[in-house]
């Protein structure tokens, strides 16, 4: 009983710092992988619910639809936010 | 970036301190057991369906004209990105270059396990979590593991053209907009499963209609995404020379 619940904990602190990084971060490709960071936290916790069935879909489409999606249109436009490198 | 770390550490640790005094001042209750509506879900779904997957029987047989009704959304979403996307250009096809022969390897092993765990989502569908939607977007995401890494002429050379994947997709639209409507023919209501559909075929449990929808649809949504990854990868070169290969 004890272990779902640190897991919960766990997992929604860690997405609490992915999306913090990834609201942060300059390199856009860097923000994609946190990003797909936090959709990988989510997933943990749906699954500490016993959610199997929207973890198949949630962990599908966000982590590999969704970045791949990005990455396509990264690759169309710059990588840095802002025009300049990261300084 | 030392704000950024000082804001995250404050970020944790209020979130943290926010949750435990929520915890410790409302006295949440916890649920002990199942509610009423669960547990007619629970005794009653492989009578009434056939199926022991109680999410895949209300998907597609309790609430199924409601999924029916989905899946004309996402079929509207995805002619949506492929009308931003469409192109009639020439068709030239160039030589596969692709990434270094340790990825290309790599990426061959991964993408025929996720292949595989999609095969199994889509046709476990009904007996376990999972179903079309999973299993289909699993076997896009191998497609596009593929697509940066053997280049997409690669696929294109194999015969895997959008034009194929839109016309499949059709296919399969039209076979899940044929299994709801063939209960209609013999007087029963639109999206019928137990009293037309069989509830197993040879000693195998199919939960009538429910394994033939998961079909249908994991073919549907996965040609649909990888026919949008086939033109999102089409270079921004071939839009201004008019020249393409998808």
């Amino acid at each position: 009983m004890i272990l779902p619940i640190i897991l919960l904990i766990t997992a929604s602190l860690l997405s609490l710092v992915f999306v913090y990084m990834a609201v942060t971060e300059r390199d856009l490709l860097k923000a994609v992988v946190f990003s797909a960071g936090q959709s990988i936290s989510y997933a943990i916790l749906l699954q500490s619910m016993s959610t199997p069935d929207i973890v198949m879909t949630y962990v599908t489409v966000s982590v590999g639809l969704y970045s791949a999606l990005i990455l396509f249109v990264i690759s169309k436009t710059e990588r840095f936010e802002g025009g300049g490198r990261e300084h | 970036m030392n704000t950024r770390i000082l804001v995250l550490i404050l970020l944790v640790v209020s979130a943290l301190s926010v949750s435990i005094a929520a915890s410790l001042l409302l006295d949440i209750p916890v649920p002990r057991g199942l509610k009423e509506l669960a547990v007619y879900y629970v005794s009653n779904t492989i009578r009434d369906t056939g199926s022991p997957e109680a999410v895949a029987a209300i998907v597609w047989d309790y609430r199924g004209l409601d999924t029916i009704y989905e899946t004309l959304v996402l079929y509207l979403a995805i002619v949506g990105g492929l009308a931003i996307f469409r192109v009639t250009l020439k068709t030239i096809t160039k030589t596969p270059i692709g990434l270094t022969l340790f990825s290309k390897t790599s990426t061959k092993i991964i993408s025929l396990l996720i292949a595989t765990i999609s095969a199994a989502i889509t046709f476990h569908g009904h007996l376990t979590p999972g179903g079309g939607f999973p299993g289909g977007s699993a076997l896009a995401v191998a497609a596009m593991l593929i697509i940066p890494v053997f280049s997409m002429y690669a696929l294109l050379e194999k015969g895997v053209t959008s034009t194929k994947l839109v016309a499949l997709r059709g296919f399969a639209l039209t076979a899940i907009g044929l299994v709801a409507l063939l209960p209609v023919v013999r007087g029963l209501e639109i999206v019928t499963n137990q009293k037309f559909y069989p509830t197993q075929i040879l000693g195998i449990p199919v939960g009538g209609s429910i394994s033939l929808y998961n079909i249908f649809e994991s073919i549907a949504v996965a040609s649909g995404f990888i026919a949008i990854a086939l033109y999102l990868s089409i270079p921004e070169e071939a839009y201004k020379t008019g020249e393409s290969s998808a």
